[in-house]
């Protein structure tokens, strides 16, 4: 097993190369520049060249771009210009207040998905099914930042229930855990309700394919009760399509983080991302999509690990 | 006699295209411990169903009447709770393939281990697993408690289904066709098993089946089932013997058996559960079918021990008069056509850090020759690499060695050259559904190989598909329709068809009727007979079934681990056989009727 992950991870390097290579050459072929988002927009030319060739952004693009990979070799991600910050320093800061909410919103809907799932193979075809399908499609279909805007009209604007947006409370001298999860609470319903409405759909589907298996035929003749079969029989082989989709969504997800976010101004890698991408901040935004292309490679590796410890017959030659 | 189980008057019913639609109608069948009754019919007859509804194991939806007495109690009718009490514990049951049937991604050792839990408790129980393992043999069992099902072979995978059924030593084992789809030899093993359990048991046993050959050495009662209704019940020997119904009769002589010298092929299909006949269901098809059958359904009529649903029963036989022997006649003399020499065919192995490890080869240094209008049979069990040796004559695989068609290597020939030599030869696949593309239609199908050859006009082309498709037997009319509309008869017939369009010199038929029923493998083994005479075609027909290869064969290549072991006249091979793997492939088949 050992051995495939190694396989897989030299395979992936090369598609992480060219992700960070064409993310590289589209940021710097769009007009403008950071200067102007640092100097504003009225700076003469003069002082935008002088900052220009301060930063080395008047060098020729492929040694800026060499440069970039012989820093990265050195472990440095270089400094963010609108910020004036080390990358890695300023990344793990967000991407720390990313993985809380995202570790959160993530076992929440696939416990949701799971149970919903469950429910819709069991009764496929009747009525519970046909309802939670319906609320299925009707939440995958709605825009995550329409979800979010009607929450924060609802329990923010109208019942004052819930802060609308930010991380914490920031006239409170000493924040404690309250208010961090208070802020938490609609970002994480928001892509709950978007992601359970596509993963429960998958796995009601392969609930109802499991049961449909000769092999539970078998255990219904050997005196298996229903119940038992759909623990001890179904829901072991019915998860396998899960884990391959919260493994491809990992990215997926994390796209849908860029919306969400920014409706609910959750310093997050998301967010990060959004301001770098407006200020032309390259160091960051191309470190960003380094750690997307990371992510995606260890959520696809993981997911067929998950698989291999679910399917016996899974191979890794 | 005790009775063990007794179906009174059972139908089932399943929902299909918006209303019930019957599938088995009035079955009544009994059987006492230590019996085993052979429910036999062909796909579509209703006897799974028949099966299942015994421990209503039936698809939601289904609908059962009548009445099923098991130890004292009417399973019809008892509550789903106490019904999952009798499952397992007073009747087990095996299935068709089990690999399907046995859960993936739990161990062996689990599944028995829960089929005994279930109803007597306790935990992993190791002791009964093992003992059971060794009762349906399999060795070296303590060893294999932790593997799946996926690491046993399809033999042993049946095996362990066997063991999980008789896990709490039920007084009914039903066993619904639990030796299709394995390898002759391994068939027989299973059938063995069954019939030895049975004895030491004491148990009864319902094995349903749509081969009467496999019960024929151990079955003591049939039941016939045709389009849902039992037309011919009573005891196996006699049966066997003096088959009075003529469906029952017709299906018989279908059989395959070692050297036959003709197969009876019964006209027409089984009709759809949605349009079965208002009389007697088999009066279409039936070559003694009188005015009065297509009234009413005919009462039974008892004749020594077995009783028939027909107006006008077949009179008992002298035995010796249907037999057929094979004439005795000089092997035919062919022109040689293709030869084939030194042929072996690596498969690539797993390919490590290091390069590829030694692959194991697949077929080693096969050699023959191929005459004009001769058919090769090439007989193996799975895995033997017969399949590889007719892909390798096709050019399909790369091979070493040399194929030459006509005394031309193929090696030596390139681009449209080799296309076209390619061409004359032409392959039949097992799945005749699958190997169709299901969004092409019919016409189109057929077209294809004849479009390859050159430009025709519409008319022609259309008019050459016709002609075809009424060469194999079928109405021209059906080029307009899409592949899954036909029967698995049909549509083998259409890719005879598909091949004869390229007007091909030699046809490699792989498996041609193993997906196919008795009956309609009969009809299909004539057709090809029939075509290979009129068309001087060769065929090379690999098979795992000797009795068809027998059948059809001038010569026989017995191929064992990726060696031919021994090549020779069909007669010849049959009379002597000079390899141990031969005579046990010759014992293993269906022998002839009357010996």
């Amino acid at each position: 097993m050992m051995r495939m992950v190694a396989r897989r991870l030299a395979a992936s390097g090369l598609s992480i190369f060219i992700l960070v290579t064409l993310v590289f050459f589209m940021a710097h072929l769009t007009p403008g520049g950071p200067a102007y988002s640092i100097l504003g927009l009225k700076a003469n030319a003069t002082s935008v060249a002088q900052l220009n060739a301060r930063l080395g952004l008047n060098q020729p693009l492929l040694q800026q771009y060499g440069l970039w990979w012989w820093h990265l070799a050195h472990g440095r991600l270089g400094y963010s210009y609108l910020l004036n910050r080390p990358v890695g320093a300023l990344l793990w800061r967000y991407e720390l207040n990313t993985l809380v909410f995202y570790a959160i919103a993530i076992s929440l809907s696939t416990g949701l998905s799971i149970l919903l799932g469950l429910a819709q193979g069991v009764y496929f075809g009747r009525w519970p099914a046909r309802l939670i399908g319906a609320f299925q499609l009707g939440f995958y279909a709605l825009p995550p930042f329409f979800i979010a805007a009607m929450l924060v009209l609802w329990a923010c604007v109208r019942h004052r229930w819930l802060p609308a947006s930010g991380m914490v409370d920031l006239r409170l001298a000493h924040p404690g855990i309250a208010s961090y999860a208070a802020h938490l609470v609609l970002p994480v319903i928001t892509v709950t309700l978007f992601t359970t409405a596509s993963l429960s759909r998958y796995f009601g589907e392969a609930v109802h394919e499991e049961l449909g298996r000769d092999y539970v035929r078998t255990a219904r003749a050997k005196g298996v009760g229903f119940t038992a079969i759909l623990f001890t029989h179904v829901l072991r082989n019915a998860l396998r399509p899960l884990v391959t989709m919260l493994g491809l969504s990992l990215p997926y997800i994390f796209t849908g983080g860029v919306i969400v976010e920014s409706v609910f101004n959750y310093p997050g890698l998301g967010w990060l991302m959004w301001r770098s991408a407006l200020a032309q901040d390259y160091p960051i935004l191309i470190a960003i999509v380094l750690v997307i292309g990371l992510l995606t490679v260890l959520g696809n590796l993981l997911a067929d690990v998950v698989n291999g410890l679910l399917d016996p017959r899974a191979s890794y030659e | 006699m005790n009775a063990v189980l007794r179906v009174e008057n059972l139908s089932a019913a399943l929902p299909r295209g918006g209303r019930d639609v019957p599938i088995v109608e009035g079955l009544n069948l009994t059987i006492n411990a230590g019996e085993m009754l052979a429910l036999v019919g062909e796909s579509g007859s209703g006897k799974t169903i028949a099966a299942l509804s015994i421990m209503r194991l039936l698809p939601p939806g289904a609908t059962l009447t009548g009445g099923v007495w098991l130890g004292g109690q009417n399973l019809a009718l008892l509550p789903e709770s106490a019904l999952r009490r009798v499952r397992g514990r007073d009747a087990g049951m095996v299935f068709q393939n089990p690999l399907a049937a046995l859960n993936p991604s739990r161990t062996v050792a689990s599944q028995i281990a829960e089929a005994w839990r279930v109803h007597n408790g306790g935990g992993k129980n190791t002791a009964r697993v093992l003992e059971l393992l060794g009762e349906v043999g399999i060795p070296n069992a303590a060893a294999r408690l932790g593997d799946y099902p996926h690491q046993f072979s399809g033999g042993q995978r049946q095996r362990v289904m066997l063991a999980m059924a008789l896990a709490c030593a039920p007084k009914l084992l039903i066993a619904d066709e639990p030796t299709s789809g394995l390898d002759p030899l391994i068939a027989r093993q299973i059938m063995e098993l069954i019939a030895r359990l049975r004895r030491e048991l004491n148990m009864a046993v319902l094995f349903v089946t749509h081969d009467l050959s496999v019960v024929e050495a151990h079955a003591d009662a049939v039941q016939m089932l045709y389009a849902g209704k039992s037309v011919e019940w009573g005891s196996a020997k006699q049966f066997f013997t003096h088959p009075r119904h003529p469906y029952s009769e017709a299906l018989l002589g279908s059989i395959a058996r070692v050297g036959q010298a003709r197969l009876h092929n019964i006209p027409g299909s089984l009709p759809e559960p949605e349009a079965r006949p208002p009389g007697c269901r088999f009066a279409p098809r039936c070559a003694h079918c009188q005015p009065d059958c297509e009234a009413a359904f005919p009462p039974p009529s008892q004749f020594g021990a077995t009783t028939a649903a027909c107006f006008y029963p077949r009179p008992v036989q002298d035995r010796h008069a249907g037999v057929e022997a094979l004439p005795v006649t000089a092997p035919r003399r062919f022109i040689t056509q293709l030869q084939v020499q030194h042929l072996s065919v690596r498969y690539a192995g797993k390919t490590g850090w290091f390069g590829a490890k030694a692959a194991m080869p697949a077929l080693r240094d096969a050699s023959f020759s191929l005459g004009r209008g001769e058919c090769l049979g090439v007989v193996g069990e799975s895995g033997s690499g017969k399949s590889t040796l007719g892909r390798a004559i096709l050019q399909m695989l790369p091979y070493e060695g040399q194929v030459l068609l006509e005394d031309t290597d193929f090696a030596a020939l390139h681009g449209a050259a080799r296309c076209a030599r390619r061409r004359r030869l032409q392959l039949v696949f097992q799945d005749p559904r699958e190997s169709m593309n299901p969004r092409l239609r019919i016409g189109e199908i057929i077209a294809e190989p004849l479009r390859l050859q050159g430009q025709l006009p519409q008319a022609a082309l259309r008019e050459k598909v016709e002609t075809l498709l009424r060469r194999v037997g079928l109405n021209a009319q059906l080029a307009g329709l899409f592949p899954g509309t036909l029967s698995g008869g049909q549509a083998q017939r259409v890719a005879i068809a598909r091949a004869l369009a390229a007007s091909p010199d030699i046809i490699v038929l792989d498996e041609p009727t193993s997906s196919l029923d008795v009956s309609t493998q009969a009809m299909l083994l004539n057709l090809l007979k029939d075509i290979a005479y009129t068309d001087a075609l060769s065929y090379i027909l690999i098979s795992h079934d000797f009795a068809v290869v027998s059948y059809m064969a001038d010569r026989i290549a017995v191929l064992h681990e990726g060696r031919i072991v021994e090549l020779n006249d069909t007669a010849a091979l049959i009379a002597a056989p000079r390899h141990a793997y031969t005579a046990a492939l010759i014992a293993a088949a269906p022998q002839p009727r009357g010996v």
